[in-house]
C-alpha cells in the first residue's frame, strides 16, 4: 500500500507542477544491501524512507532519486560529507547537481514532510524565501557554519526552524544545515542533550537555540557563532 | 521508538497544510476565509457573529472552551441579557451556537503560529494552515512567563510544554505533569504513551476538562494522581532530576522524575503564536490599538482582555469583537465609513 494517499498524491503532484521550476535530485544515502534486513530492525523507518522518496519523486519528472550505499559508493558519501554509517540521509542538489548544503539526518515524516515540499522548491527555483536584509547579511558571512536543528514528527514547531536552517544553507555557501530525527538518531540527540525540540545546534554548540525563534534571532545566533569561531 | 503508523493515525495521514508556497486557495475553499478568529471568548465569538452575520467567510480557532477566563467562572450573574448565575462555559455555548448560527466554522484546534504581516494572514493549527484576508486576535491574558523555581533554568532539559514534540525523549521514564486544565489532561493522557509514570499534579482537587477526558485520565494505571498540591521546585543541575512539591496538609515529597510538562495559566496576554514578531504593545505588556481595535499590523486587530483594559468584563470583551468586526467588514467591502449594523 502505497505511503501517501491518493488524495494527497493528487495534492502533491499538482503542488510540483505550480511550483517546480529547475530540477531537483535527491540523493538517498542508506546502509549497504547486506546490512540492510539487520539496520531495518533497529530503525524501522528506513524501508519507510526508500518507499517514500520513491513515491515523492515519481510525481513530478523534475525530481529525480539516487540511492547510494556505502559498499558500492564511498566516493559519494565523501563528496557531500556523510558518515558512512549514517542513514538514512537525504541531500537535496539543484539543477546541474548544486549541492546548497541541505540534508535530512532520518525520515522527513509527519510535520518534516512540509518542510520537505517547501525545500525543494526552494532548491528548484535556486532562492529562498527570506528577509532580503537576511540575504544580504548571509552573502557576507564568511565563516563556515554547521547547523543541526534536531526534530521529531511529531512537532508542529519544529518545520519553522529546519526551514530557516535549510534557507540559510541555501543562500550561503559556508552553510549546511543538517535535519535531525532525534528518535532514529538518538546517539546524536544524547551527545547534545536534546530533551526538547527543536533545537538548534551551530558548530558543535557554539550558539544553541531552544525552540521556534523568528528569522532575526536565528540570523544573530549565526552571526554570532561565526564571530566565535573566527 | 515511534511508528510511522501510529504517527499517521495521529496526525491524521501525511498532512498536507497549505504551505509556504501556496497552494489551494480561493473561494469555496475550507482552507481560504474572510476572517480568522484566534479565540473563542466572548471577544472572539462576538467578533465572529457580526461578521459572519455580515456575510463574510469566518473562521473561530478556539483551544478550548475551558481554557479562557470566561471558560473558568463558576457564576456570572453581570451579562446583561442573561440571567444567571450561568457557568462560564454555558454562557460561551449560548455564543457559540449564535455565532454558528449565521455560517461562521468553530474549529477547536490551538493556533501555533500566526504571522501578521502578510496578507492573506497565515494561521497554523497542529492539523491545518488557514489563510484569512483579516486576523482578530482574541486569545485573553490568561497566558504566563516561566515562574516555578527551576523551569526557566531547566528549559529544554527536561522541563517541556509541548508532550507531542518531547515526550518520546522520556520513554520509559517517570515524568510530571503540572496543570489544571483541559491541555494538561490531553498532555498528560499523550504522555502515558511513552512514559513509565505519569505524575499529574494539580492544585485544586479537580480539573477543568470534560468529565470523561478526567475519569480517563484519573484510571489510567500509569497515571498518579496528586491533588490540593503545589510544586516547590524543579530539581537538578544540568537536567531534570525530580520535583519537590507540597500536598496541602501532608509534607514535602520529591518525585524523582525525568521530565517536567508545565501547562500553568497567568495573567500574561497570550501571543506566544507570533513567535516573536508580535504588533506593537502597551508600556505594561498588552496589546496597542486603535479606536477601531486594529494594532500595528495592518489588517491585525485585537480585542478584550489581550488589549489590557482597566475593568475586565465579558460584556467589554464582546464589545470589543463587535468593534473589531465592524472594521473588518468596512475594510472588506470597501466602504468608507462604518455603517450600523442592524
Ligand atoms: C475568575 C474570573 C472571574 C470573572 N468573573 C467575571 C464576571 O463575573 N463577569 C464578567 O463580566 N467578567 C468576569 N471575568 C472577566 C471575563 O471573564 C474576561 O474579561 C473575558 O472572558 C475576556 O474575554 P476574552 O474573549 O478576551 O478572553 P478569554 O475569555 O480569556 O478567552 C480567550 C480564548 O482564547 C483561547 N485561546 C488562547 N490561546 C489560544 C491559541 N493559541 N489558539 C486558539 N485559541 C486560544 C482560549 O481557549 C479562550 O477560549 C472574570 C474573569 C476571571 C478570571
Amino acid at each position: 500500500m502505497p505511503l501517501l494517499s491518493a488524495k494527497d498524491r493528487e495534492y502533491v503532484r499538482d503542488f510540483f507542477n505550480k511550483e517546480l521550476q529547475g530540477k531537483v535530485e535527491l540523493v538517498l544515502f542508506l546502509p549497504a544491501k547486506a546490512e540492510e534486513a539487520r539496520a531495518s530492525r533497529e530503525n524501522p523507518y528506513l524501508p519507510q524512507m526508500l518507499e517514500l522518496m520513491q513515491e515523492l519523486t515519481g510525481l513530478s519528472p523534475k525530481l529525480a532519486l539516487r540511492v547510494v550505499r556505502p559498499d558500492t559508493d564511498p566516493e559519494v558519501f565523501a563528496l557531500y560529507g556523510v558518515p558512512l554509517g549514517a542513514y538514512p540521509v537525504l541531500a537535496l542538489l539543484g539543477e546541474g547537481g548544486v549541492d546548497y548544503g541541505i540534508r535530512f539526518y532520518g525520515i522527513p515524516a509527519g510535520y518534516e514532510f512540509r518542510t520537505l515540499m517547501d525545500d525543494l522548491v526552494d532548491v528548484s527555483r535556486g532562492h529562498s524565501r527570506l528577509k532580503p536584509e537576511t540575504i544580504r547579511q548571509l552573502a557576507d558571512l564568511k565563516t563556515d557554519l554547521d547547523f543541526q536543528v534536531f526534530v521529531t514528527p511529531t512537532c508542529p514547531y519544529c518545520p519553522k526552524a529546519v526551514r530557516l536552517a535549510h534557507q540559510f544553507a541555501l543562500e550561503s555557501p559556508h552553510i549546511r544545515a543538517d535535519m535531525i530525527e532525534a528518535t532514529e538518531f538518538s546517539e546524536l540527540a544524547n551527545q547534545f542533550n536534546v530533551y526538547g525540540v527543536p533545537k538548534t545546534v551551530i558548530n558543535q554548540g557554539a550558539q544553541e537555540i531552544e525552540g521556534a525563534v523568528p528569522e532575526e534571532m536565528f540570523l544573530e545566533a549565526a552571526l554570532a557563532a561565526a564571530a566565535e569561531t573566527g | 521508538m515511534l511508528e510511522l503508523g501510529s504517527l499517521i493515525e495521529s496526525n491524521d495521514g501525511w498532512r498536507l497544510p497549505a504551505g509556504e508556497a501556496g497552494g489551494n486557495g480561493g473561494d469555496g475553499d475550507a482552507t481560504h476565509y474572510d476572517v480568522a478568529v484566534i479565540g473563542g471568548g466572548p471577544a472572539g465569538l462576538s467578533a465572529a457573529l457580526y461578521t459572519a452575520r455580515a456575510g463574510l467567510r469566518t473562521i473561530v480557532l478556539d483551544k478550548s472552551p475551558y481554557a479562557g477566563a470566561l471558560g473558568l467562572t463558576d457564576k456570572i450573574e453581570n451579562y446583561p441579557g442573561v440571567p444567571g448565575p450561568v457557568r462560564g462555559v454555558d454562557l460561551l455555548k449560548t455564543m457559540r451556537d449564535q455565532a454558528l448560527s449565521f455560517g461562521a466554522v468553530y474549529i477547536q484546534e490551538t493556533v501555533l503560529s500566526a504571522d501578521g504581516r502578510t496578507t492573506p494572514k497565515e494561521i497554523i493549527t497542529a492539523s491545518r494552515t488557514i489563510r484569512a484576508e483579516r486576523l482578530i486576535v482574541a486569545t485573553g491574558s490568561l497566558g504566563r512567563v516561566a515562574s516555578l523555581p527551576g523551569e526557566e533554568r531547566l528549559l529544554g532539559r527536561g522541563v517541556s510544554y509541548c508532550a507531542t514534540c518531547d515526550g518520546a525523549f522520556f520513554t520509559g521514564q517517570p515524568v510530571a505533569v503540572v496543570g489544571e486544565n483541559e491541555e494538561a489532561v490531553e498532555e498528560a493522557l499523550f504522555l502515558t504513551r511513552f512514559a513509565r509514570k505519569v505524575h499529574f499534579i494539580v492544585k485544586g482537587h479537580t480539573v477543568r476538562a470534560s468529565a470523561e477526558l478526567t475519569a480517563e485520565l484519573r484510571e489510567h494505571p500509569r497515571v498518579t494522581w496528586h491533588e490540593r498540591t503545589r510544586v516547590k521546585e524543579i530539581l537538578g543541575d544540568t537536567r531534570v532530576e525530580g520535583i519537590r512539591i507540597l500536598p496541602s496538609g501532608g509534607s514535602e515529597e520529591i518525585l524523582p522524575v525525568k521530565g517536567v510538562f508545565v501547562y500553568l495559566q497567568g495573567n500574561r496576554p497570550i501571543l506566544d503564536f507570533f513567535q516573536g514578531d508580535v504588533p506593537e504593545l502597551t508600556p505594561e505588556g498588552y496589546v496597542k490599538v486603535n479606536e477601531e481595535m486594529e494594532t500595528s499590523f495592518p489588517g491585525v486587530f485585537a480585542v478584550g482582555d489581550l488589549t489590557g483594559k482597566r475593568v475586565r468584563q465579558a460584556v467589554l470583551a464582546a464589545a470589543d469583537g463587535v468593534l473589531a468586526a465592524l472594521a473588518v467588514e468596512r475594510q472588506l467591502r470597501g466602504r468608507e465609513k462604518i455603517r450600523a449594523a442592524w
